[in-house]
């Protein structure tokens, strides 16, 4: 066991970052995300740690220095929300195109309009094709152990892909909580120096990166970070059990399943919202209800090998999410869980349940709610109406 | 060594084989940049007439012998400031860091950038071709385009005659960045473009530097192949182009002008000036010696203090 602190999920962002040595982070602050930043801004102006601090005049800039970065072989770390999120989209996209690792903290939050600071998920889910790898934490420890595993994972030669740990805005970032810190020398053991070379700018070994690109030519690269965005499905795991033989704490890898095994339905949960459906899920467990619960860690890649296995003999599901899709009138991981489980969907019952938008509460009442509501249309297989949780 | 034999000795190394226009004025500098910045060279070229003309590479053929790269068009100071720094964290600030841009990568969608990464002081060369619009795309107006000017998105109509607004400066509005070299260049001024050019190499070393080039270009701007130097020229004994530096803070014209020659007679051979009404040319011309005036106060200031 480290060192055991209570902090913030942003304190616990920078701790995890700071234990993975990156040689540059650059980055622009941003509600609520700001201040993984700024800890890292003293890390770095107290000589705590020996990484390069470039502080940029936009998101745009700190994803793009960061390019630089990892093109010149370096590890390279950054943070950003929300509006953050959508003006860095150019270089953001280019970073998994050019197949460059690197973790980024997400601190997930609502898009305007109406004008709001405060979480959800819509900016992560709004940039789920864009090549990257995207997990998500439930609490502060998993921040902190998955922006480690991140580097880990991003850098192994069948990934190389840049990794968004994502956590949802406020009630991880600024609640506090306790956190086991890996020990530095252990964390040094788990993750060694970044190495690879499908990209060097090197005057050494002089290289074109990104010439002008043919469709043949092109597709072959799309083909191959397709496929290794199926490789990474094998790897997340590896790394999990690598972690949990370093550390201790396991997480399961793509997914969690609770309390599933004798479950006659469940409800899938992503982020912090998890605890409460925890919760809720005993709750009606001692009341006689068979409920389960899948947290989906990961949703790029999609696991749906593991939730075919997760949802096999049961009668339905629920996804619970702080995200919108447009064109479905749902959530847009339950569109993809839909799919995921397509050849048995005729004899399931199941729903899109959208809550916590703005900053909105996700209550346990909410949950319970929802699996009521599920349980009580288990015997009419088919897609129910979307549920908002709303204020009730 | 004068500067013929050291171009004459300097090594060439980008393609012999790009698709440039016939007499262009942005293949003339980037390669006269890089023979200068020799082999210990990263250097990044946004999209743009030379992006678009295969110097990058094309499919799995590089475009160069040295390290090329084509960021966005609108991160490339940002871009080159992390492969800076790497270079700076691994011990090798030897290598020269060099970008060489357009007007529009340079004054509109990557001034942001620019702008952060000059006030970031990034040890970064950053040369900007001005041949005053998007050439590559197929001739649009920039922020650096001159009033009056014909381009496919200011043309010559019933209502509007070309451009409506004076060009932006920016070599100045770069100057007070607080950077470490500030300059313009002429490709008519060889000398004196070589000599910025070794400079900006040197001052990148210590922070940013940033030269102003100009870029005559005969496809956008409709002049004969062959008149390219003679334009450029004409711009500079027009004030047009004003020849300068600032280092160490202080300015100094590089190109004494004794007796300019006019607005007029600069844009007379020009195809994209065709139709100027004698409102713009004036206009111009009052830019044009009013902004002279100023950098020469400038100039002038810098040299009491010495």
């Amino acid at each position: 066991m480290g060192e055991i602190k209570a902090m913030t999920g942003n304190t616990a962002a920078a701790v995890g970052a700071a234990l993975s040595r990156p040689d540059v982070i650059a980055a622009y602050p941003i509600t609520p995300q700001s201040s993984v930043v700024e800890y890292l801004s003293d890390l770095v102006h107290n000589g705590s740690i020996a990484s390069t601090l470039v502080a940029t005049e936009s998101e745009h800039s700190a994803m793009s220095v960061l390019q630089g970065v990892a093109s010149a072989g370096g590890r390279a770390f950054t943070a950003t929300s929300s509006q953050g999120l959508a003006f860095m989209y150019e270089p953001y996209y280019q970073m998994s195109t050019m197949r460059l690792p690197m973790v980024m903290a997400l601190v997930t939050r609502e898009m305007i309009s109406p004008c709001t600071v405060w979480g959800g998920q819509q900016d992560a889910m709004s940039v789920r094709d864009a090549g990257w790898i995207q997990l998500y934490a439930e609490n502060n420890q998993e921040i902190m152990d998955m922006i480690i595993q991140g580097y880990l994972l991003s850098e192994h030669k069948d990934v190389l892909m840049p990794v968004n740990v994502c956590y949802d805005g406020f009630y991880l970032s600024h609640l506090v909580e306790r956190v086991d810190i890996p020990e530095q020398s252990k964390v040094d053991a788990f993750l060694p120096a970044v190495s690879f070379d499908h990209v060097v700018l090197d005057p050494l070994r002089p290289m074109a990166v990104d010439s002008l690109t043919s469709g043949e030519v092109l597709m072959r690269y799309r083909m191959s970070h397709l496929e290794a965005m199926q490789k990474t499905l094998d790897v997340l795991e590896e790394v999990d059990e690598k972690f949990y033989a370093a550390f201790g704490r396991k997480y399961g890898g793509a997914i969690e399943e609770y309390r599933c095994e004798d479950a006659e339905f469940v409800i899938l949960t992503i982020g912090a919202m998890t605890g409460t459906a925890r919760d809720a899920v005993d709750y009606c467990r001692d009341n006689g209800t068979k409920v389960g619960l899948i947290k989906l860690r990961y949703t790029r890649p999609f696991p749906q090998q593991r939730l075919i296995k997760a949802l096999a003999g049961k009668k339905g599901f629920a996804v619970i999410e702080k995200s919108v899709c447009y064109g479905w009138n749902t959530g847009p991981m339950y569109v993809e869980t839909r799919s995921a489980v397509s050849e048995t969907l005729s004899g399931l019952s199941h729903f899109s349940a959208i809550g916590g938008l703005g900053g909105a509460d996700i209550s346990l009442n909410h949950m319970i709610s929802v699996i009521d509501t599920l349980q009580a249309s288990l015997n009419t297989p088919g897609q129910k109406q979307t549920l908002w949780l709303v204020k009730e | 060594m004068n500067y013929i034999q050291t171009l004459r000795t300097a090594k060439d190394v980008v393609t012999p084989g790009m698709s440039a226009c016939q007499g262009c004025g942005a293949e003339l500098i980037l390669r006269r940049v890089l023979q200068l910045a020799g082999q210990n060279t990263i250097v990044c070229v946004p999209p743009g007439c030379l992006g678009g003309s295969g110097v990058v590479g094309w499919d799995y053929q590089t475009g160069m012998e040295i390290p090329v790269h084509i960021p966005l068009l609108t991160n490339t100071a940002s871009y080159l400031s992390g492969v800076s720094r790497m270079y700076q964290r691994k011990g090798r600030g030897d290598v020269n860091i060099v970008c060489v841009a357009g007007d529009g990568a340079t004054a509109d969608g990557g001034f942001q950038s620019l702008s952060g990464a000059a006030e970031r002081n990034e040890k970064i060369l950053y040369i900007c071709y001005d041949n005053e619009g998007y050439m590559n795309t197929g001739f649009q107006r920039s922020s650096t385009t001159t009033l009056g000017s014909h381009t496919s998105t200011t043309p010559l109509g019933s209502v509007i005659s070309g451009k409506e607004q004076q060009q932006k400066y920016l070599p100045l509005i770069m100057s007070m960045h607080n950077l470490s070299y500030c300059a313009t260049a002429s490709p008519s001024h060889m000398a004196d473009m070589v000599a910025k050019i070794e400079k900006g190499l040197a001052w990148s070393k210590e922070g940013f530097a940033y030269i102003h080039m100009f870029s005559p270009c005969p496809t956008g701007w409709l002049y004969d192949i062959d008149q390219g130097i003679q334009i450029a020229r004409k711009a500079v004994q027009s004030n047009f182009f004003p020849l300068w530096e600032m280092e160490n803070r202080k300015y100094r014209m590089t190109y004494d002008n004794k007796k300019p020659i006019s607005i007029a007679d600069f844009v007379k051979d020009i195809g994209k000036f065709r139709d100027l009404s004698e409102q713009d040319l004036a206009a111009i011309q009052s830019m044009v010696d009013d902004r002279y005036e100023k950098l020469k106060k400038l100039s002038s200031e810098a040299d009491c203090n010495e």
